[in-house]
């Protein structure tokens, strides 16, 4: 069986989509609706705060829920990581996704001035890939080992590890 | 009385509030570019819940009419829409495109 497609749906995020790339064409890069109906903001790295201010406070897009702040390594490229917000909105029931991209050396601006929930997320995102992020009230590492050396989750840390258990 | 939402007094005058702040609201907005997207939408949206506001004076017609939450709700909405306007007015993103990114940056599958 195959899921049948929303065209609705579809049409309704791809028209807010090029609605907020027309307000925000400073930092947006790119807008893509996937197929199952879900709605990708790509991000110059500056523009995450305005960004993501933007989606909380605006009446067209009140986005007050971040939902999820991950990361996602791929080597290959120039900018290595990839930040991933993932935000809802409990009045229009609707969710958004906003992506950044940075490098191993370059700090990112933190969004816990926008949501007081990527506190800890923050932190795993920095004890998973060394992400760093500025003006983070309290980045320190919070699921390794005290002493743990590593950034576990990229792809160049091996399965088992270093260190002999 | 009360709103039945957690930290949320009741608001005595909503329709007085809601004037001042759209009013602020419209203030600022004169102060970003006039071709700017976020200026021609907002102003859209502000004047016309202005008008709502100023034509209904009956509180449960008027959130009705609004279709979005408490007066209450809507008062914040308006504070949040305020503080953001002001935001704006520093970030100026009305601008083009800051940098772009490298070209296999968002290319997936790899």
């Amino acid at each position: 069986t195959v899921r049948p497609k929303n065209e609705v749906e579809q049409k309704q995020l791809c028209a807010f989509g090029e609605y907020v790339a027309e307000i925000l064409p400073k930092y947006i890069q790119q807008v893509q609706v996937t197929c199952f109906n879900e709605l990708e903001l790509l991000i110059h790295p500056d523009g995450i705060i305005p960004v993501l201010t933007f989606l909380r406070d605006h009446t067209n897009a009140q986005f007050k829920s971040l939902a999820d702040l991950t990361a996602v390594d791929v080597p290959s490229r120039q900018h290595r990581f990839e930040i991933v917000y993932n935000l809802l909105s409990l009045r229009f029931n609707s969710r958004i996704r906003v992506k950044t991209y940075t490098d191993e050396l370059t700090p990112v601006d933190s969004a816990v001035s926008v949501h007081k929930a990527a506190n800890w997320y923050e932190r795993e995102v920095w004890d998973m890939y060394g992400v760093f992020f500025a003006n983070h009230p309290d980045l320190r590492r919070i699921l390794t080992d005290y002493g743990f050396e590593g950034h576990p989750f990229r792809k160049d840390f091996p399965l088992s590890g270093y260190v002999e258990v | 009385q009360t709103t039945g939402l957690v930290g949320l007094a009741v608001a005595e005058n909503p329709h007085e509030r809601l004037r001042i702040l759209y009013t602020k609201i419209l203030g600022v907005l004169q102060n970003i570019p006039k071709d700017a997207a976020y200026r021609k939408y907002t102003e859209q949206i502000v004047k016309q819940r202005f008008n709502l506001v100023q034509t209904e004076t009956d509180v449960q017609k008027l959130q009705d009419k609004l279709n979005s939450g408490h007066i209450e709700e809507v008062i914040v909405q308006a504070e949040n829409e305020l503080s953001l306007a002001r935001k704006m007015m520093q970030w100026k993103p009305w601008e083009p495109l800051v940098e772009e990114p490298p070209s296999d940056q968002w290319r997936w599958p790899i």
